[in-house]
Parts: C-alpha cells; sequence; structure tokens
C-alpha cells in the first residue's frame, strides 16, 4: 500500500522528465515592438522639471528666499541712531503729537 | 550582436528576441503558471534588456543575465498577485466582498506528452507552494534543463547551494504530494 503511493508520487515528481519548452506565441515580436512603440514614446513625456534633484533645487531657492526677506526685514528695524535723527527732524519742523490741539484750538 | 544592441540596432534586436524569446517564455511560464502573464513578463524581460544593455558589463553570458531578469520579473509577479489575493481577503472580511479572490487555475505545459498530464498538473500545482528560491531552482533545472552550474550562475550562489535547494525542494514537493494524496 505505502508502496504504490510512493510509486503513484514518484510518478507525478518524474513527469517533468524530458518535458519539451514551450515554445513563445505567436506574434510575439510583432505584440513586443508595439509595446515598446507604446511605453518608449511615453517616456519622453516626463518632464525635466520634475526630476527630484530640480524640485530640490526649487526648495533650496524659496527657502533662501524667504530666509532673505525674514533677516532683511529684521535689520530694518530702526536703530537707535535712526531714532535719534527722526526725533530732531521732527523737532525742527514741531512735529509732535502737541501740533493737532494747536491746529484745533 | 551586443554591440548591436548597444547602437540601438533593430536587426541585432529582433535576433536576439528570436533566438531568446522561447526560453524566456518557457522560464516565465514555468513559474507563473499562466501564458498570459508568462508572456507579459517576457515582453518585460526584452525591454528591460533593451533598456540596460548598456549597463551589462559581460562577466556572465547574456543568456545567464536574460534567465536571471526573468525569474525576477516572474516572482514580481507572484508577489503581486498574493497582495491582490490578500486585499481581496481583506474587502470580503469588511465589507466589499463581491469579487471572488483570485484563484490560480490547474495548469498544463504544453511541452507535456499527453499520457503525464495529470501527474504533471499536480507537480505544478506543488511546485506553486515551493518557497521562492527553491521554486527557482527546481524550474530552471526541469523545464530549462540548466545544469547545477548553469543555475547557480543565474541564482548568483554556488552548485553546492544548489544542489541543497533541490534536495530540499524534492523533500518538499514530497510531502505536498502526500498531503494532496491523503
Amino acid at each position: 500500500m505505502e508502496n504504490n503511493r510512493n510509486n503513484r508520487i514518484d510518478e507525478v515528481l518524474s513527469s517533468l522528465d524530458n518535458v519539451q519548452r514551450a515554445t513563445a506565441p505567436d506574434f510575439f515580436y510583432t505584440r513586443l515592438k508595439a509595446r515598446m512603440e507604446k511605453e518608449l514614446v511615453a517616456e519622453p513625456r516626463k518632464s525635466w522639471a520634475l526630476r527630484p534633484i530640480y524640485i530640490l533645487g526649487v526648495l533650496l531657492v524659496v527657502l533662501a528666499v524667504n530666509a532673505a526677506i525674514i533677516f532683511k526685514g529684521s535689520s530694518s528695524e530702526t536703530s537707535p541712531s535712526d531714532t535719534e535723527t527722526m526725533q530732531s527732524i521732527a523737532s525742527e519742523y514741531r512735529i509732535n503729537s502737541n501740533l493737532t490741539y494747536e491746529i484745533n484750538e | 550582436m551586443i554591440q548591436g544592441l548597444r547602437n540601438g540596432d533593430e536587426n541585432a534586436f529582433r535576433f536576439l528576441v528570436d533566438t531568446y524569446q522561447d526560453r524566456i517564455f518557457n522560464t516565465s511560464l514555468g513559474i507563473v503558471q499562466n501564458a498570459e502573464d508568462a508572456e507579459d513578463v517576457a515582453q518585460e524581460v526584452f525591454i528591460q534588456v533593451y533598456k540596460s544593455i548598456h549597463s551589462f558589463k559581460g562577466e556572465s553570458k547574456l543568456s545567464t543575465w536574460m534567465y536571471r531578469i526573468a525569474t525576477t520579473r516572474s516572482l514580481d509577479l507572484l508577489r503581486s498577485r498574493k497582495s491582490k489575493k490578500r486585499s481581496g481577503l481583506v474587502q470580503r472580511l469588511f465589507g466589499d466582498g463581491n469579487e471572488p479572490i483570485y484563484e490560480i487555475p490547474d495548469f498544463n505545459h504544453p511541452g507535456v506528452t499527453l499520457d503525464r498530464k495529470e501527474n504533471a498538473a499536480k507537480l505544478f500545482k506543488a511546485i506553486a507552494q515551493l518557497p521562492e528560491n527553491q521554486k527557482i531552482a527546481f524550474t530552471l533545472h526541469k523545464l530549462e534543463d540548466l545544469s547545477y552550474q548553469e543555475v547557480s550562475e543565474t541564482m548568483q550562489t554556488s552548485v553546492a547551494a544548489v544542489e541543497s535547494l533541490m534536495h530540499r525542494a524534492k523533500l518538499n514537493l514530497r510531502k505536498i504530494l502526500e498531503k494532496e494524496q491523503g
């Protein structure tokens, strides 16, 4: 009984001995060429601008511009010497908060 | 031929395809066990060769390189089938389960003689259950009649490793067939 079972399994295991190679379907080359024409034509449409290195470059430029704006903004706050200059100009022309009351009086 | 391929010569490419299409198709067929899928894979192999011939350094034979691409692409397809199967099961568990889960039907290899077809179908079903490396080694040796040396070059491993893979594959196949028989 056991022998019969083993023999059957041996037959199954040897069922691929001397198997013939399967042949590729008819017109395989024709279909391959058609697929290549489709795929290789589609590929160049990918924009160079979408390459990661360019995206990274653009991001760096944006960050640099933002940083420059922020830096410039913080450096444009008036320094003490500027304040004194403005005050002296204001006093020269009597530009102060009292002026409006004088006008109204 | 290789130089012709590098130059984009269509005649060289046609010659390549004519020379290797049966080998590549047969290899893929043995692994994916479906003629349409095997043809898709075979096309992908030639497309990859066309695109990357410049990176082929000639350290191995061209056929070895192509067998390697064919087995890799075939395994990729099997993995994607498995993940579709899993997502189908999840859909069944969580609601939209109207679509049937993909089942691999019985496979009949066209190169098997009529008297052996039934046994060969059982064997292919068992091969489908082997671990990947054993599956590759067994398919390349049995279906493509590659020597252990050639299999080892394709799989980039040693001959001893291939011997071990074949030994384990046969043991596993026997176990699977015993279980199927009941």
